[in-house]
This record gives structure tokens, sequence and C-alpha cells, in this order.
């Protein structure tokens, strides 16, 4: 027996082995199983501590183990995947290795989008499995979510075995592989051997989490999973190259001497402010110079809205559009990526720009640059505000001061005018206007609650998001739909101890409803407000926009927006994934539906409301035209 | 004569004058066919047309409660608009591009 417990704590045999072995020399089952289990945590320590100080383990198993040992080394916890029977060698490994949890998500697009939301709330690393390429292609619109997002996200699906099988176009079998995912990640890459298992791990992780963040993926051929290999598994810290760069010192004065000079500033912020932590900086900067901020369409809300410096979000994508300040003569972006959906440029001519960022690909691509600093954001915020603070002057203080002033009466003059949503004169009706529900919603919500937003057609208004302490967004940038309840679940499995609310519009929610499931078998207490408007109003307005007046107006017929009759139900969806639900047609019912989310999320459960939302719009009908068959 | 040729010379300079300001006031005025001069009319284009296009008024005819209602809409989008101002639109609209009669 001492000698089967030294194989199995050295694996050289399995837990499958161990049993066998201790049955064999005449043990029960019931008894084998209660030795196994006790030496779990024991196997575990003795695993925790076998990385030495050179951050180095030699590990023997098969291919499967050595993945499932190279994640523990690159700091992974949890592990997203769908059933995939070839990553059996992975699954045997997990067994003995509790400290790896395998979250099986019943649907590859949501599940990469929880893994995704899980990283973005934890800040820790995760790793998404499919099997194979027809699971890689349902993960693919998460992938292209993870690569707009720049979310350092690790995907990994094997390939048709090359003992016998590869290369006849067999099943599940697609030539090239790797290489249908490289527009849409940072690094892919095959392993050749089973021994190099953990090193194309390693350089998915290492490239996934070096800025500019974004996703990668490795493959290898299923049989490898199953060879027997003795190989080396390395702690993350040893290869991370820890990128985080301070700004060229030069640039910096010229930046500094711009902004001191400028008649009215104008700074926009992005996810970048956020992910760096440097909130609080982004502030500091801004009341130093009493600079207007705004923001571009990014995930977060990377500045305190309540803050009187905040003069809202760019309505069309555009600093011109902005109401104030309607002429600043020097721009700067902290973090934000300038996401163009226009021809014209975001930053106009004319304005001196500074670009403060660490992705420096994207940097000049569109607007003339004058101050590129390529930098980590926090790093790059606080040698910017020593360099300013070194050339604010008595008068530039003074200057600096009426500008605040200026701006924070505009900010409380918005804030006012922001309030007047609720004078519309349709704000009791039932159905609900779209407002109303944003607006008992925002009521509702703790003050410290994360908001997962993937209702399109919807503007939040009233949440007053504060990064640094108190609500935070989570939206939905990349735009591939579907991702909303995933991206809820995960962050909830991340910050368990954060009111969780999903709001997701009907047409985004039928795209990737499963992880309800999930949310309902971990017991993760989301509560998800579906605006059901049974149908798809960005594009109904859209095609109205292209074409005026043409025929789809004049004989009322649309063929691609309406999603009624029957009317889908999500409470019925949520319930047939156990999760409690319930369908809201009034304020009144809503208001009682967020009190008994409250108490179904207090027991630990999720919940789900299907609000009904009002279609409104150019040529909606009470019942819109159905294409005949 | 020569009095002829100086009060032609003003009258010219006098239409040439009234002339380039009805050009000026005609490049300074918001082109926006489609959209009758009318109380509302200015408030309308000076603050509706920074995001939208004419289109978008073209084909929806409804009553001024129903502009009134997509105007505070609007405001949830984030426009920044007074009472008074959204008022001057809805009559506006509500005249202008008002529910077709069945």
């Amino acid at each position: 027996m001492r000698e089967l417990v030294a194989r199995y704590l050295s694996h050289s045999i399995s837990r499958r082995g161990f049993l066998k072995g201790l049955t064999t020399a005449g043990i029960s089952v019931a008894a084998a199983e209660s030795i196994l289990e006790s030496l779990v945590p024991v196997a575990h320590a003795q695993d925790a501590g076998r990385i030495g100080a050179d951050g180095i383990k030699v590990v023997e198993g098969t291919g499967g183990q050595c993945m499932a040992e190279q994640l523990i080394a690159s700091g992974v916890k949890y592990v997203f995947g769908n059933s995939a029977s070839e990553d059996a060698q992975f699954y045997e490994a997990l067994v003995d290795r509790p400290q790896l949890k395998y979250i099986l998500t019943p649907h590859e697009g949501p599940g990469a989008a929880m893994a995704a939301g899980y990283l973005k709330a934890s800040g820790e690393p995760t790793i998404v499995m499919q099997a194979a390429v027809v699971g890689l292609t349902n993960a693919m619109g998460q992938m292209f979510n993870a690569f707009k997002e720049q979310t350092p996200l690790v995907f990994y699906s094997y390939r048709t075995d090359q003992s016998g099988r590869a290369g006849r176009d067999g099943f599940e079998e697609v030539a090239n592989q790797e290489q249908i995912v490289a527009p849409l990640t940072k690094y892919s890459w095959l392993s050749r051997r089973a021994d190099m298992i953990p090193e194309t791990l390693r350089r998915a992780f290492k490239a996934a989490w070096t800025p500019p963040y974004g996703p990668t993926y490795c493959s290898w051929h299923s049989d490898l999973n199953d060879q027997r290999v003795r190989t080396e598994v390395i702690a993350q810290e040893k290869v991370d190259p820890r990128m985080r760069v301070r700004p060229n010192p030069a640039e910096v004065e010229r930046a500094a001497k711009l902004l001191v000079e400028a008649r009215m500033p104008l700074m926009i912020v992005g996810d970048e402010v956020t992910s760096t932590k440097a909130v609080a900086k982004a502030v500091k900067l801004a009341e130093l110079l009493g600079m207007p901020v705004t923001q571009a369409r990014q995930i977060y809300a990377s500045f305190p809205e309540a803050h009187p410096l905040w003069v809202g979000y760019l309505p069309v994508g555009r600093t011109s559009s902005l109401d104030f300040p309607k002429d600043p003569d020097v721009i700067i972006n902290v973090g934000n990526k300038l996401q163009h959906n226009s021809p014209a440029a975001m930053v106009p001519r004319g304005p001196k720009f500074i670009d403060l960022r660490i992705d420096s690909w994207s940097m000049g691509n569109v607007m003339p640059t004058d101050v590129p600093l390529v930098a980590d954001v926090a790093y790059g915020l606080d040698d910017l505000t020593a360099a300013v603070s070194q050339l604010v002057t008595n008068s530039i203080k003074e200057k600096a001061k009426a500008r605040h002033e200026e701006v924070r009466r505009f900010s409380e003059r918005a804030r006012t005018l922001r309030q007047l949503v609720s004078k519309n004169p349709d704000w009791d009706r039932s159905p609900m206007l779209a407002d109303r529900v944003t607006a008992e919603i925002a009521q509702f919500a703790e003050r410290d609650a994360i908001i997962v937003h993937e209702a399109g057609s919807v503007a939040l208004h009233g949440f007053d998001f504060n990064p640094d302490g108190g609500r935070e967004l989570f939206y939905y940038y990349g735009a591939h739909l579907g991702s909303g309840v995933g991206t809820a679940a995960g962050v909830k499995l991340a910050r368990p101890k954060r009111q969780v609310i999903c709001l997701v519009g009907d047409g985004s929610f039928i795209f990737g409803p499963t992880a309800l499931w999930n949310m309902a078998r971990l017991e993760l207490p989301v509560i998800t407000v579906v605006y059901n408007n049974h149908a798809y109003s960005g594009p109904h307005s859209r095609v109205i926009e292209k074409i005026p007046g043409g025929r789809m107006i004049q004989t009322g017929q649309f063929y691609h927006d309406y999603l009624g009759n029957p009317d889908m139900n999500m409470a019925y969806i949520a319930k047939g994934f156990g999760v409690e639900a319930e369908v809201a047609q009034s304020p009144a019912q809503l208001k009682a539906a967020l009190g008994r989310a409250r108490k179904a999320t207090l027991d630990g459960k999720p919940y789900l409301i299907d609000a009904q939302v009002a279609r409104v719009g150019v040529a909606w009908a009470d019942k819109p035209w159905i294409p005949s068959r | 004569m020569e009095l002829r040729r100086i009060a032609l010379i003003c009258a010219t300079l006098f239409l040439a004058l009234v002339l380039s300001r009805g050009a000026l006031a005609q490049q300074q005025k918001p082109a926006a066919p489609g959209f009758p001069d009318a109380p509302g009319k200015n408030v309308l284009v000076s603050k509706c047309f920074q995001c939208h296009t004419p289109a978008m008024w073209m084909d929806q005819r409804q009553d001024r409660r129903g502009w009134e209602s997509t105007l505070y809409r609007m405001v949830g989008r984030g426009a920044l608009w007074t009472e008074d101002e959204i008022k001057a639109m809805a009559d506006y609209l509500g005249t202008v591009y008002a529910r077709k009669p069945q």
C-alpha cells in the first residue's frame, strides 16, 4: 500500500490505477475511495510545493496531465469548456487537481463570454476549451469580442488525432485549423509534440497577457493528450515580460506644455484607465487642470459620472457632437481605443491631439497625433501629472480654477436636464418605455452594483457609474451578440459579494441564454432583466434611415425585425434552465418583480424578469406584418 | 450725368449688399429640405440635426403627444434640452409632421 501511495503522489499511476491497486490488495471499494480522498489534499500540497524558487517543475504524465499542470503554473483557477471527448486525459487529470475547477458550459459562445466576464472582473487568467473545430467555430463569436475588446482570453481546442485519422477530411476535421482564428487572435499555434503542450500554453498566456492584451489560441492533435511524456512546466511569472512601460520623458514634457497652455483642454477616457486601476489618477490630472472629461464607447465607464468635470458621453462618437466644450484646443485621449463608426474622425483636425495608451499599433491610424505617449496608462498619468505640476504657476492655477467652475456649471445643468427623461407623457404606460425600465433599475440597484449591459437599443441613464468604488459597467463593446448573460455569470463568479444585474435586449438574450443554467447550477445570484419588445429595434430604425420613403415604409412590410407572433416568453426559457423568473408588463409589476428578484438573490438564487417594452419609432404597428411562408 | 452715374453705382452697391446678405443668410441657414418655416423649426434644426438626417422625420407621422414622447426619449439617449425647447419642437413637429389622415 505504501508503494501505491508513493506512486500515486508522484503521478506515476492514475486515480483509477490507485483504486484498482487497492482493491486488488483486498481493500473494499468504499475504503479505497476514502483513502484516495484523504490523499487529495496531500497531493495538492505536494504539487504546490514542488515548483521551486526557479519556477520550474518537471512533470511526468499524459499530455492531458501536463496541460493541467501548466494551467496551474500559469495561475489558472477556472477552466471553461464544453464536452470534448478527446480531452479525456485532461478530465482525468482534473480529478486529483481540485485547485483547477472546470465549468461545463452548454454552448461554447456563452461559455467563452462567461470566461471573458470572469477574467475582466477578476483580472485572473483563464482558458476556454472546445471540442475540435466544431466547438471552436461556436466560440469564435466571443473570440471576436475578445479581440475587439482586447481581452487576454486563451482558447484551446484539439484537432483530429494524427495516428491514423488526420488528413482525410474526416469527421470534425478541417485543414489548417489553427489558421482560421488568425485574424481574431494575437497568437495561434499548433503543438508538434506532447512534451511541447506546456510550452505552447505558456506562450499563449504570455502573448495574451502582454499589452496590448488580446485573445490567443492553441491546438494540438488529440492523440498528444494521451501520450505519456516527461516535460517542464514553468510558473507564469518566469515567462511574463511584465510590460508596464513609462512614456518617453521628452514627449511627456511636450504634452504637459500643451495642456498647461491650452485654452480649453478636453480629456477622453477609456478602458485602459479602468484596467490599470488608474481612475483616481485620471481624476487628479483633470482636477489639476480644470479639464472637462468625456468618454467614447468602451466596455467600462472609466470616470465618475457624478464628478463636476464629467460632461457626458460622446453622443455620436465625435468630440464635435458634445454640448460642451464646443471648441477644445487640446484633446488628450487616456486609454480609449477610439473605435470609429463613421467616416468622420472622432477627434477633428484643428485641436492638438495627445494620445496616451499602450496600444501603439492603433495610434495615428486615423487621427494625426501631436504627442504620442506609449505607456501603461497608470504610469503615464503619474508622469504627466508630475510634469504638469512642475509647470503650473499661480496664473495657470487661476485659469484652471475658472475653467473648473465653468465646467461644473455645465455639468450641473446637464444633470438637471437629463432628469427630464421622466417627464415623458408615456412614462407610466404598459408595455413600458425602455427608459422607464432603466429608471426603475437605476433606482433599485445597490450603490456598488455591477451592471452588465447588452441591451443594444437602450441608453443607460441614472446609474452614476463610478469605477472608483461605486457602480461599475460592463458594456458589450465587441457587439457579437449573445454575450450578456454569460458575461454576467462570469462577473458574479469573480465578484460574489457584489450585486450583478444583467440588462439585455430580447434579441441579444435569445442568442445566448444558456449561461442561465450555469447561474442555477453554480448558484450565481445574478438578476437578469430582458427588455422585451419582441423586435430588433436597432436594425428597424437603421433600414428606415437608409431608405426613407421606400417600399418598406409604404407597405409596412419589414422582413427583418419583428420577433413576435408567437411572442417569446423569456421567463419560460429561464425556468427551463432552472432560474426563477416572471413577466412584468407595467412599472408597478416591474417594481414588485425587482423586490422578488432581490429576495431570491439574497437566498443565493438567480432571477430573471421579462420586462415587456413598447416598440416605438417609425412604422411600428401594434400587429406588425409577418412574411408568409 | 455724373449724379446719375453716382446714383447708379450706389444702387448697384445697395443691390449687391442686399443680395450678398441674402446669400449669406442662405449659407448660414441649416439645410433642412422638407422642413417648412414655422415656429420651433430653428430649435429643431439646431438640436436634432447634430445626430440625425432629415430621413428620421420624413416617414414618421404622429400627433403632438407622440412627438413629445419621441423627444423625451432622446433625452434618455443623452440630448440636453430644456422643457421649453422640447415644447417648441413638439409643437413644430406636431404641425408639420402630423399623423396623415386615414
